[in-house]
Protein backbone atom coordinates (compact mmCIF):
# COMPACT_ATOMS: atom_id res chain seq x y z
CA UNK A 1 0.00 0.00 0.00
CA UNK A 2 1.25 3.45 -0.87
CA UNK A 3 2.39 5.65 1.98
CA UNK A 4 0.04 8.62 1.66
CA UNK A 5 1.54 10.36 4.69
CA UNK A 6 4.50 11.27 2.45
CA UNK A 7 2.11 13.02 0.14
CA UNK A 8 0.53 14.95 3.01
CA UNK A 9 3.81 15.80 4.74
CA UNK A 10 5.32 17.13 1.53
CA UNK A 11 2.21 18.54 -0.06
CA UNK A 12 3.84 21.96 -0.37
CA UNK A 13 6.77 20.63 -2.39
CA UNK A 14 4.60 18.40 -4.55
CA UNK A 15 2.27 21.30 -5.27
CA UNK A 16 5.10 23.75 -6.00
CA UNK A 17 6.72 21.22 -8.31
CA UNK A 18 3.43 20.51 -10.01
CA UNK A 19 2.80 24.21 -10.65
CA UNK A 20 6.30 24.73 -12.03
CA UNK A 21 5.92 21.77 -14.36
CA UNK A 22 2.57 23.14 -15.50
CA UNK A 23 3.98 26.63 -16.09
CA UNK A 24 7.08 25.43 -17.92
CA UNK A 25 5.00 23.10 -20.08
CA UNK A 26 2.48 25.78 -21.02
CA UNK A 27 5.10 28.40 -21.77
CA UNK A 28 7.29 26.02 -23.75
CA UNK A 29 4.23 24.79 -25.60
CA UNK A 30 3.20 28.27 -26.75
CA UNK A 31 6.77 29.20 -27.66
CA UNK A 32 7.40 25.97 -29.54
CA UNK A 33 4.21 26.32 -31.58
CA UNK A 34 5.13 29.86 -32.62
CA UNK A 35 8.68 28.82 -33.41
CA UNK A 36 7.42 25.65 -35.14
CA UNK A 37 5.09 27.60 -37.45
CA UNK A 38 7.88 30.01 -38.41
CA UNK A 39 10.27 27.12 -39.10
CA UNK A 40 7.69 25.17 -41.09
CA UNK A 41 6.91 28.18 -43.29
CA UNK A 42 10.65 28.76 -43.75
CA UNK A 43 11.23 25.14 -44.65
CA UNK A 44 8.73 25.17 -47.51
CA UNK A 45 9.61 28.70 -48.60
CA UNK A 46 10.83 29.13 -52.16
CA UNK A 47 13.86 31.05 -50.80
CA UNK A 48 16.78 28.63 -50.57
CA UNK A 49 18.41 30.61 -47.76
CA UNK A 50 15.41 30.34 -45.41
CA UNK A 51 14.86 26.73 -46.35
CA UNK A 52 18.49 25.87 -45.62
CA UNK A 53 18.46 27.61 -42.26
CA UNK A 54 15.29 25.84 -41.16
CA UNK A 55 16.55 22.47 -42.34
CA UNK A 56 19.86 22.89 -40.51
CA UNK A 57 18.10 23.91 -37.31
CA UNK A 58 15.60 21.06 -37.43
CA UNK A 59 18.23 18.42 -38.24
CA UNK A 60 20.57 19.66 -35.52
CA UNK A 61 17.87 19.69 -32.86
CA UNK A 62 16.33 16.36 -33.83
CA UNK A 63 19.69 14.62 -33.82
CA UNK A 64 21.10 15.80 -30.49
CA UNK A 65 19.86 14.86 -27.00
CA UNK A 66 17.44 17.15 -25.19
CA UNK A 67 19.67 16.97 -22.12
CA UNK A 68 22.58 18.54 -24.00
CA UNK A 69 20.36 21.30 -25.34
CA UNK A 70 19.11 22.15 -21.86
CA UNK A 71 22.67 22.06 -20.47
CA UNK A 72 23.73 24.38 -23.28
CA UNK A 73 21.21 27.02 -22.20
CA UNK A 74 21.87 26.58 -18.47
CA UNK A 75 25.59 25.82 -18.22
CA UNK A 76 26.81 26.87 -21.66
CA UNK A 77 25.44 30.37 -22.12
CA UNK A 78 27.02 31.84 -18.92
CA UNK A 79 30.39 31.30 -20.69
CA UNK A 80 29.39 34.00 -23.15
CA UNK A 81 27.96 36.19 -20.41
CA UNK A 82 24.31 35.18 -20.63
CA UNK A 83 23.04 34.06 -17.23
CA UNK A 84 19.63 32.32 -17.29
CA UNK A 85 17.88 30.81 -14.29
CA UNK A 86 16.84 27.12 -14.44
CA UNK A 87 13.22 27.99 -15.14
CA UNK A 88 14.06 30.15 -18.16
CA UNK A 89 16.78 27.89 -19.56
CA UNK A 90 14.51 24.87 -19.11
CA UNK A 91 11.59 26.56 -20.84
CA UNK A 92 13.72 27.77 -23.75
CA UNK A 93 15.48 24.44 -24.06
CA UNK A 94 12.19 22.54 -24.17
CA UNK A 95 10.66 25.01 -26.62
CA UNK A 96 13.65 24.81 -28.93
CA UNK A 97 13.65 21.01 -28.79
CA UNK A 98 9.89 20.65 -29.38
CA UNK A 99 9.79 23.31 -32.08
CA UNK A 100 11.83 21.13 -34.44
CA UNK A 101 9.32 18.27 -34.18
CA UNK A 102 6.35 20.61 -34.30
CA UNK A 103 7.79 22.29 -37.40
CA UNK A 104 8.00 18.92 -39.15
CA UNK A 105 4.41 18.07 -38.18
CA UNK A 106 3.16 21.43 -39.43
CA UNK A 107 5.20 21.18 -42.62
CA UNK A 108 3.62 17.80 -43.37
CA UNK A 109 0.19 19.34 -42.72
CA UNK A 110 0.87 22.28 -45.01
CA UNK A 111 2.06 19.98 -47.77
CA UNK A 112 -1.08 17.89 -47.40
CA UNK A 113 -3.14 20.90 -48.54
CA UNK A 114 -3.61 20.81 -52.31
CA UNK A 115 -1.21 22.98 -54.27
CA UNK A 116 -4.17 24.46 -56.12
CA UNK A 117 -5.05 26.33 -52.93
CA UNK A 118 -1.74 28.16 -52.95
CA UNK A 119 -2.17 28.95 -56.63
CA UNK A 120 -5.68 30.30 -56.13
CA UNK A 121 -4.47 32.54 -53.31
CA UNK A 122 -1.37 33.80 -55.07
CA UNK A 123 -3.24 34.31 -58.36
CA UNK A 124 -5.66 36.65 -56.58
CA UNK A 125 -2.78 38.89 -55.52
CA UNK A 126 -2.31 37.68 -51.94
CA UNK A 127 1.29 37.56 -50.77
CA UNK A 128 2.94 34.30 -49.77
CA UNK A 129 2.44 35.03 -46.09
CA UNK A 130 -1.19 36.09 -46.53
CA UNK A 131 -1.84 32.89 -48.46
CA UNK A 132 -0.31 30.89 -45.63
CA UNK A 133 -2.23 32.72 -42.94
CA UNK A 134 -5.69 32.82 -44.50
CA UNK A 135 -5.76 29.78 -46.76
CA UNK A 136 -3.17 27.13 -46.03
CA UNK A 137 -2.64 27.08 -42.26
CA UNK A 138 -6.37 26.96 -41.38
CA UNK A 139 -6.66 23.85 -43.58
CA UNK A 140 -3.41 22.30 -42.41
CA UNK A 141 -4.57 22.42 -38.77
CA UNK A 142 -6.82 19.38 -39.23
CA UNK A 143 -3.97 17.22 -40.44
CA UNK A 144 -1.60 18.59 -37.85
CA UNK A 145 -3.68 18.12 -34.69
CA UNK A 146 -2.91 14.42 -34.03
CA UNK A 147 0.90 14.61 -34.40
CA UNK A 148 0.90 17.96 -32.63
CA UNK A 149 -0.97 16.40 -29.72
CA UNK A 150 1.71 13.75 -29.39
CA UNK A 151 4.37 16.45 -29.35
CA UNK A 152 2.51 18.30 -26.59
CA UNK A 153 2.44 15.12 -24.49
CA UNK A 154 6.13 14.55 -25.13
CA UNK A 155 6.84 18.10 -24.09
CA UNK A 156 5.03 17.76 -20.76
CA UNK A 157 6.86 14.54 -19.98
CA UNK A 158 10.14 15.91 -21.29
CA UNK A 159 9.87 18.79 -18.84
CA UNK A 160 11.04 16.31 -16.16
CA UNK A 161 14.49 17.10 -17.44
CA UNK A 162 14.31 20.36 -15.47
CA UNK A 163 15.03 18.19 -12.42
CA UNK A 164 18.59 17.86 -13.68
CA UNK A 165 19.22 21.63 -13.59
CA UNK A 166 17.49 22.27 -10.24
CA UNK A 167 14.41 23.52 -12.05
CA UNK A 168 12.15 23.19 -8.98
CA UNK A 169 9.69 21.13 -11.02
CA UNK A 170 7.91 17.90 -10.07
CA UNK A 171 10.92 15.74 -10.83
CA UNK A 172 13.25 17.96 -8.84
CA UNK A 173 11.09 17.85 -5.71
CA UNK A 174 10.46 14.15 -6.25
CA UNK A 175 14.21 13.50 -6.16
CA UNK A 176 14.62 15.60 -3.01
CA UNK A 177 11.72 14.00 -1.16
CA UNK A 178 12.86 10.54 -2.17
CA UNK A 179 16.39 11.08 -0.90
CA UNK A 180 15.14 12.74 2.31
CA UNK A 181 12.65 10.01 3.20
CA UNK A 182 14.12 6.94 1.45
CA UNK A 183 10.53 6.04 0.43
CA UNK A 184 11.70 5.97 -3.14
CA UNK A 185 9.06 3.70 -4.65
CA UNK A 186 6.04 5.59 -3.30
CA UNK A 187 7.44 9.02 -4.04
CA UNK A 188 8.05 8.32 -7.72
CA UNK A 189 4.60 6.76 -8.03
CA UNK A 190 3.13 9.99 -6.67
CA UNK A 191 5.27 12.03 -9.04
CA UNK A 192 4.05 9.91 -11.94
CA UNK A 193 0.43 10.43 -10.83
CA UNK A 194 0.96 14.19 -10.88
CA UNK A 195 2.22 13.94 -14.46
CA UNK A 196 -0.91 11.95 -15.30
CA UNK A 197 -3.04 14.82 -13.97
CA UNK A 198 -1.51 16.89 -16.76
CA UNK A 199 -1.28 14.37 -19.57
CA UNK A 200 -4.60 12.55 -19.32
CA UNK A 201 -6.81 15.65 -19.72
CA UNK A 202 -4.49 16.93 -22.47
CA UNK A 203 -4.78 13.64 -24.29
CA UNK A 204 -8.59 13.63 -23.91
CA UNK A 205 -8.77 17.20 -25.16
CA UNK A 206 -6.76 16.33 -28.27
CA UNK A 207 -9.03 13.38 -29.06
CA UNK A 208 -12.03 15.63 -28.62
CA UNK A 209 -10.52 18.20 -30.99
CA UNK A 210 -9.72 15.53 -33.57
CA UNK A 211 -13.30 14.31 -33.52
CA UNK A 212 -14.68 17.82 -33.78
CA UNK A 213 -12.44 18.76 -36.69
CA UNK A 214 -13.10 15.62 -38.65
CA UNK A 215 -16.85 16.09 -38.16
CA UNK A 216 -16.67 19.46 -39.90
CA UNK A 217 -15.48 17.91 -43.18
CA UNK B 1 -2.31 43.93 -73.41
CA UNK B 2 -0.48 40.60 -73.30
CA UNK B 3 2.62 40.14 -75.42
CA UNK B 4 4.66 36.97 -75.68
CA UNK B 5 7.86 37.31 -77.64
CA UNK B 6 10.12 34.34 -78.23
CA UNK B 7 8.95 32.61 -75.07
CA UNK B 8 10.65 29.35 -74.19
CA UNK B 9 9.93 27.15 -71.22
CA UNK B 10 11.77 24.04 -70.13
CA UNK B 11 10.88 21.55 -67.41
CA UNK B 12 14.24 19.89 -67.04
CA UNK B 13 14.94 18.35 -70.42
CA UNK B 14 11.34 18.78 -71.49
CA UNK B 15 10.90 21.73 -73.88
CA UNK B 16 7.29 22.78 -73.19
CA UNK B 17 7.04 26.12 -74.98
CA UNK B 18 9.05 26.75 -78.12
CA UNK B 19 9.62 30.31 -79.32
CA UNK B 20 6.05 31.39 -78.74
CA UNK B 21 5.01 34.76 -80.12
CA UNK B 22 1.55 36.00 -79.32
CA UNK B 23 -0.19 39.34 -78.90
CA UNK B 24 -3.52 39.66 -77.19
CA UNK B 25 -5.34 42.97 -77.46
CA UNK B 26 -7.52 44.61 -74.87
CA UNK B 27 -11.06 43.28 -74.97
CA UNK B 28 -10.10 40.32 -77.08
CA UNK B 29 -11.40 36.81 -76.38
CA UNK B 30 -8.74 34.27 -77.25
CA UNK B 31 -9.41 30.55 -77.04
CA UNK B 32 -6.45 28.20 -76.94
CA UNK B 33 -7.04 24.62 -78.04
CA UNK B 34 -4.84 21.66 -78.75
CA UNK B 35 -4.08 18.11 -77.64
CA UNK B 36 -3.10 17.46 -74.03
CA UNK B 37 0.57 18.09 -73.38
CA UNK B 38 0.69 20.71 -76.12
CA UNK B 39 1.65 23.44 -73.64
CA UNK B 40 -1.59 25.39 -73.70
CA UNK B 41 -2.13 25.44 -69.94
CA UNK B 42 1.53 26.28 -69.38
CA UNK B 43 1.23 29.19 -71.79
CA UNK B 44 -1.80 30.49 -69.90
CA UNK B 45 -0.13 30.08 -66.51
CA UNK B 46 2.89 32.10 -67.62
CA UNK B 47 0.67 35.17 -67.93
CA UNK B 48 0.31 35.53 -64.14
CA UNK B 49 3.63 33.83 -63.42
CA UNK B 50 2.24 30.66 -61.92
CA UNK B 51 4.88 29.28 -64.28
CA UNK B 52 8.16 31.02 -64.90
CA UNK B 53 9.61 31.25 -68.38
CA UNK B 54 13.08 30.10 -69.33
CA UNK B 55 13.75 32.73 -71.99
CA UNK B 56 12.01 35.42 -74.01
CA UNK B 57 10.01 38.40 -72.91
CA UNK B 58 6.46 38.47 -71.62
CA UNK B 59 4.67 41.77 -71.08
CA UNK B 60 1.32 42.17 -69.43
CA UNK B 61 -0.07 45.68 -69.15
CA UNK B 62 3.29 46.98 -70.29
CA UNK B 63 5.02 45.31 -67.34
CA UNK B 64 7.62 42.61 -67.73
CA UNK B 65 6.14 39.62 -65.91
CA UNK B 66 9.46 37.98 -65.17
CA UNK B 67 11.39 41.09 -64.19
CA UNK B 68 12.67 41.17 -60.63
CA UNK B 69 11.44 44.75 -60.24
CA UNK B 70 7.89 43.92 -61.22
CA UNK B 71 5.61 43.69 -58.22
CA UNK B 72 3.97 40.41 -59.13
CA UNK B 73 1.28 40.68 -56.46
CA UNK B 74 0.20 44.01 -57.89
CA UNK B 75 0.13 42.63 -61.41
CA UNK B 76 -1.87 39.60 -60.32
CA UNK B 77 -4.59 41.84 -58.88
CA UNK B 78 -5.41 42.78 -62.46
CA UNK B 79 -5.53 39.18 -63.69
CA UNK B 80 -8.36 36.94 -62.53
CA UNK B 81 -7.93 33.20 -62.85
CA UNK B 82 -10.35 30.29 -62.98
CA UNK B 83 -8.93 26.79 -62.54
CA UNK B 84 -9.98 23.40 -63.82
CA UNK B 85 -10.56 22.14 -60.28
CA UNK B 86 -12.17 25.38 -59.05
CA UNK B 87 -9.76 25.66 -56.10
CA UNK B 88 -12.32 27.25 -53.83
CA UNK B 89 -11.21 27.55 -50.21
CA UNK B 90 -13.06 24.67 -48.49
CA UNK B 91 -12.84 26.22 -45.01
CA UNK B 92 -14.54 29.44 -46.07
CA UNK B 93 -18.14 30.16 -47.03
CA UNK B 94 -18.92 31.19 -50.61
CA UNK B 95 -19.11 34.82 -49.52
CA UNK B 96 -15.77 34.67 -47.70
CA UNK B 97 -14.15 32.95 -50.68
CA UNK B 98 -15.05 35.97 -52.76
CA UNK B 99 -14.28 38.71 -50.25
CA UNK B 100 -10.87 37.46 -49.07
CA UNK B 101 -8.76 39.12 -51.76
CA UNK B 102 -10.80 42.34 -52.01
CA UNK B 103 -10.39 42.79 -48.25
CA UNK B 104 -6.76 41.69 -47.87
CA UNK B 105 -5.36 42.91 -51.17
CA UNK B 106 -7.55 45.88 -52.09
CA UNK B 107 -8.07 46.93 -48.49
CA UNK B 108 -11.84 47.04 -48.74
CA UNK B 109 -14.04 47.05 -45.66
CA UNK B 110 -15.96 43.86 -44.91
CA UNK B 111 -19.28 45.57 -45.67
CA UNK B 112 -18.10 46.91 -49.02
CA UNK B 113 -16.62 43.58 -49.99
CA UNK B 114 -19.80 41.71 -49.00
CA UNK B 115 -21.85 44.01 -51.17
CA UNK B 116 -19.47 43.50 -54.07
CA UNK B 117 -19.53 39.72 -53.59
CA UNK B 118 -23.33 39.69 -53.60
CA UNK B 119 -23.35 41.69 -56.81
CA UNK B 120 -21.14 39.14 -58.58
CA UNK B 121 -22.95 36.17 -57.05
CA UNK B 122 -26.16 37.53 -58.50
CA UNK B 123 -24.41 37.92 -61.80
CA UNK B 124 -23.38 34.26 -61.89
CA UNK B 125 -26.85 33.29 -60.67
CA UNK B 126 -26.24 31.84 -57.20
CA UNK B 127 -26.88 34.64 -54.77
CA UNK B 128 -28.85 32.29 -52.53
CA UNK B 129 -25.72 30.19 -51.88
CA UNK B 130 -23.68 33.02 -50.33
CA UNK B 131 -23.51 31.47 -46.87
CA UNK B 132 -23.00 27.87 -47.94
CA UNK B 133 -19.64 26.07 -47.91
CA UNK B 134 -18.14 24.93 -51.24
CA UNK B 135 -18.51 21.23 -50.39
CA UNK B 136 -22.29 21.70 -50.45
CA UNK B 137 -22.29 23.00 -54.02
CA UNK B 138 -22.36 21.12 -57.31
CA UNK B 139 -19.31 21.38 -59.57
CA UNK B 140 -21.04 23.86 -61.84
CA UNK B 141 -22.01 26.04 -58.89
CA UNK B 142 -18.48 25.88 -57.51
CA UNK B 143 -17.02 26.99 -60.81
CA UNK B 144 -19.49 29.88 -61.01
CA UNK B 145 -18.41 30.96 -57.53
CA UNK B 146 -14.80 30.75 -58.71
CA UNK B 147 -15.64 33.04 -61.61
CA UNK B 148 -17.36 35.49 -59.25
CA UNK B 149 -14.28 35.33 -57.02
CA UNK B 150 -12.06 36.26 -59.95
CA UNK B 151 -14.36 39.06 -61.09
CA UNK B 152 -14.65 40.60 -57.62
CA UNK B 153 -11.08 41.87 -57.94
CA UNK B 154 -12.27 43.81 -61.00
CA UNK B 155 -9.42 42.47 -63.12
CA UNK B 156 -8.53 43.70 -66.59
CA UNK B 157 -7.87 40.16 -67.79
CA UNK B 158 -9.54 36.84 -66.98
CA UNK B 159 -7.71 33.57 -67.50
CA UNK B 160 -9.64 30.29 -67.73
CA UNK B 161 -7.68 27.05 -67.47
CA UNK B 162 -9.98 24.28 -68.75
CA UNK B 163 -12.88 25.62 -66.66
CA UNK B 164 -15.34 22.91 -67.68
CA UNK B 165 -13.09 19.85 -67.91
CA UNK B 166 -13.80 18.65 -64.38
CA UNK B 167 -17.56 19.12 -64.63
CA UNK B 168 -20.33 16.62 -65.17
CA UNK B 169 -21.66 17.11 -68.71
CA UNK B 170 -24.97 18.59 -67.60
CA UNK B 171 -23.19 21.36 -65.72
CA UNK B 172 -20.96 22.54 -68.52
CA UNK B 173 -23.68 24.72 -70.00
CA UNK B 174 -24.27 26.88 -66.92
CA UNK B 175 -20.57 27.73 -66.67
CA UNK B 176 -20.20 28.46 -70.37
CA UNK B 177 -23.27 30.72 -70.18
CA UNK B 178 -21.62 32.82 -67.49
CA UNK B 179 -18.45 33.03 -69.58
CA UNK B 180 -20.36 33.98 -72.69
CA UNK B 181 -22.08 36.79 -70.82
CA UNK B 182 -18.68 38.02 -69.74
CA UNK B 183 -17.39 38.24 -73.31
CA UNK B 184 -20.21 40.63 -74.11
CA UNK B 185 -18.95 43.05 -71.47
CA UNK B 186 -15.65 43.55 -73.20
CA UNK B 187 -13.51 41.59 -70.74
CA UNK B 188 -10.13 40.48 -72.07
CA UNK B 189 -10.28 36.70 -71.83
CA UNK B 190 -7.82 33.92 -72.47
CA UNK B 191 -9.49 30.53 -72.34
CA UNK B 192 -7.91 27.10 -72.55
CA UNK B 193 -10.71 24.68 -73.34
CA UNK B 194 -11.91 21.66 -75.24
CA UNK B 195 -15.33 23.21 -75.79
CA UNK B 196 -15.28 23.77 -79.53
CA UNK B 197 -18.83 25.12 -79.57
CA UNK B 198 -17.82 27.84 -77.16
CA UNK B 199 -14.71 28.68 -79.19
CA UNK B 200 -16.71 28.89 -82.39
CA UNK B 201 -19.40 31.06 -80.85
CA UNK B 202 -17.52 33.65 -78.80
CA UNK B 203 -13.82 33.62 -79.64
CA UNK B 204 -12.35 36.53 -81.52
CA UNK B 205 -9.38 34.34 -82.26
CA UNK B 206 -8.61 30.66 -81.91
CA UNK B 207 -5.06 29.52 -81.22
CA UNK B 208 -4.15 25.95 -81.97
CA UNK B 209 -1.11 24.60 -80.16
CA UNK B 210 0.80 21.38 -80.61
CA UNK B 211 4.10 20.28 -79.06
CA UNK B 212 4.80 23.65 -77.47
CA UNK B 213 4.22 25.70 -80.59
CA UNK B 214 1.42 27.80 -81.96
CA UNK B 215 0.63 25.88 -85.11
CA UNK B 216 -2.26 27.92 -86.38
CA UNK B 217 -4.31 30.91 -85.33
CA UNK B 218 -7.23 32.72 -86.82
CA UNK B 219 -10.84 33.71 -86.57
CA UNK B 220 -13.04 30.77 -85.57
CA UNK B 221 -15.06 30.87 -88.78
CA UNK B 222 -11.92 30.28 -90.76
CA UNK B 223 -10.21 27.94 -88.30
CA UNK B 224 -13.08 25.51 -87.87
CA UNK B 225 -14.14 25.33 -91.51
CA UNK B 226 -10.89 25.56 -93.34
CA UNK B 227 -7.74 25.16 -91.26
CA UNK B 228 -4.56 25.50 -93.28
CA UNK B 229 -2.35 23.23 -91.21
CA UNK B 230 -2.55 19.44 -91.39
CA UNK B 231 -2.06 19.03 -87.68
CA UNK B 232 -4.97 21.34 -86.94
CA UNK B 233 -7.13 19.52 -89.48
CA UNK B 234 -6.28 16.17 -87.92
CA UNK B 235 -7.03 17.44 -84.42
CA UNK B 236 -10.37 18.87 -85.49
CA UNK B 237 -11.37 15.72 -87.36
CA UNK B 238 -10.68 13.68 -84.24
CA UNK B 239 -12.69 15.80 -81.85
CA UNK B 240 -15.49 16.92 -84.11
CA UNK B 241 -16.59 13.48 -85.25
CA UNK B 242 -18.07 12.49 -81.92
Amino acid sequence: MLDFSILIDHKKEFLAGFLTTLEVSLLALVLSVILGIVLAVMKISPLKMLKGLATAYIEFIQNTPLLIQIFFFYFGLPAVGIQLNPFISGTIGLAVYSSAYIAEAIRAGIQAVSHGQVEAGRASGLTYLQTMQHIILPQAIKVVIPPLGNQFLNLVMGSAILGSISGKDLMYYGDIIASDTFVVFDVYIFVALFYLILTVPLSLFIHHLERKLSASD
Amino acid sequence: MIQFSKINKHYGSNHVLKDVDLNIREGEVVVIIGPSGSGKSTLLRCINRLESITSGELNVHGKKVNDKHTNINQLRQEIGMVFQHFNLYPHKSVLDNITLAPIKVRGMSKAQADELAMYYLEKVGIKEKAHVYPSNLSGGQQQRVAIARGLAMKPKIMLFDEPTSALDPEMVGEVLDVMKALTKEGMTMVVVTHEMGFAREVADRVIFMDQGQIVEEGAPAHFFTNPSEDRARLFLSRILVH
